[in-house]
């Protein structure tokens, strides 16, 4: 039975298997190419992702208003807001959950080394699977948004209007 | 810096449950509280309007999917269950929304997507680190890649990787069962980096 599982991967980047079976991943995407490769472009894929979705502009369609407007002609009862304070209240708590869901995204960013490519055969270093902690993180993530000055890595889901 | 903090608090053990708050707000929304339902539009609907764009690949038309989606969920809170979620919720209703869409506008073949999936991973170049960088042309390579995808493909792929659900949820999104799930991602995925292959490591000019 094949070991390599690109949906295991993938739940490894998202934070969610059990702590043995994140292990079980790690270690074998360590020591397999085809597992290291595909690993290097979930990351690409997710950050990608993350930071498109951070560079949608608004659309005036979002708004709320335009909403409420078209919920008053339906046969349903219309949505009429008695109080408007409070709706951003979960954003803090939203931006955290879903920084955590991409989180793996930034945790092994490898430092240094461009221009890896060619062959899956291509030896990745350590860092690339493994998220040796808090520091390791900071740092690589750091360096790499310090130099473009920005949050790389954000989830799409938190895709404030206005960013 | 935020988003340090926020791995750092992830790794130190702060709740990553992304349907934290999402609960009580679920409860306001269905009970009938209209605040409560403007936070579940204000948070949910750029998602919503990028997974319909992404989808029709009009934007105007994502825009009024949109508010259909909206409005249809408006009308159905109070089938929503507590442990439901609701960002997967409503992506679901924005899948119906498209497919009807997809079926009034009429004619729309999806761009054909053969598998020649078997060779293509040994042909692509591996992305380093410098390859993250999304600048505005590559944000707009992307997603025209993403639209050469199979459309029920692209959906699933997009609910996976950009919406961030989990596959049991984008099997009761999708109708399909768990093995499809991940087998229609992992073709969707090997046919985009097909497409990115020039785009990251030694390809990139
Ligand atoms: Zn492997």
């Amino acid at each position: 039975m094949s070991t390599c599982r690109e949906s295991e991967l993938d739940a490894l980047l998202a934070g969610e298997l059990a702590p043995e079976d994140a292990a079980r991943v790690r270690a074998h995407a360590e020591g397999c190419a085809a597992c290291k490769h595909a690993l290097a472009w979930q990351r690409l894929e997710r950050g990608w992702m993350a930071q498109r979705a951070r560079r949608e502009p608004a659309r005036p369609a979002l708004s709320f208003a335009a909403l409420e407007a078209r919920l008053a002609h339906e046969p349903q009862a219309p949505v009429r807001h008695a109080r408007r304070e409070g709706q951003w209240r979960h954003w803090g708590k939203m931006a955290m959950a879903a920084a955590a869901a991409v989180a793996f995204v930034g945790l092994s960013l490898p430092r240094g080394g461009t221009g890896v490519g060619g062959t899956t055969e291509e030896p990745w270093s350590r860092e690339l699977i493994v998220a040796t902690g808090v520091e390791a993180c900071e740092d690589a993530a750091a360096a790499l948004e310090a130099r473009v000055g920005a949050c790389l890595i954000a989830s799409p889901m938190v895709a404030l209007r206005g960013d | 810096m935020a988003l340090l903090s926020a791995v750092k608090m992830v790794l130190v053990g702060a709740p990553p449950s992304d349907t934290d708050g999402e609960r009580g707000l679920l409860r306001r929304a269905r009970t009938g509280d209209p605040a409560a339902f403007r936070t579940i539009f204000e948070r949910h609907s750029p998602g919503v309007w990028r997974f319909l764009r992404d989808l029709l690949r009009d934007e105007s038309a994502a825009d009024e999917a949109t508010q259909e989606t909206f409005v249809r969920a408006h009308s159905r809170l109070s089938a929503l269950r507590d442990e439901d979620r609701v960002g997967s919720w409503l992506l679901g209703i924005a899948r119906h929304v498209y497919l009807e869409s997809r079926r009034t506008r009429g004619v729309h073949v999806d761009v054909a997507d053969e598998e020649h999936a078997h060779q293509v991973e040994a042909v692509l170049p591996t992305p380093s680190p410098e390859d993250l960088l999304l600048d505005q042309e590559l944000a707009g390579l992307l997603t025209e890649a993403l639209g050469m995808l199979h459309a029920e493909r692209r959906a699933a792929l997009l609910l996976r990787i950009d919406h961030g659900l989990a596959y049991e949820e984008i099997a009761s999104v999708m109708g399909w069962s768990l093995p499809k799930v991940k087998n229609e991602i992992h073709r969707a995925r090997l046919r985009l980096r097909e497409q990115l292959a020039a785009h990251v490591g030694g390809g990139r000019p």
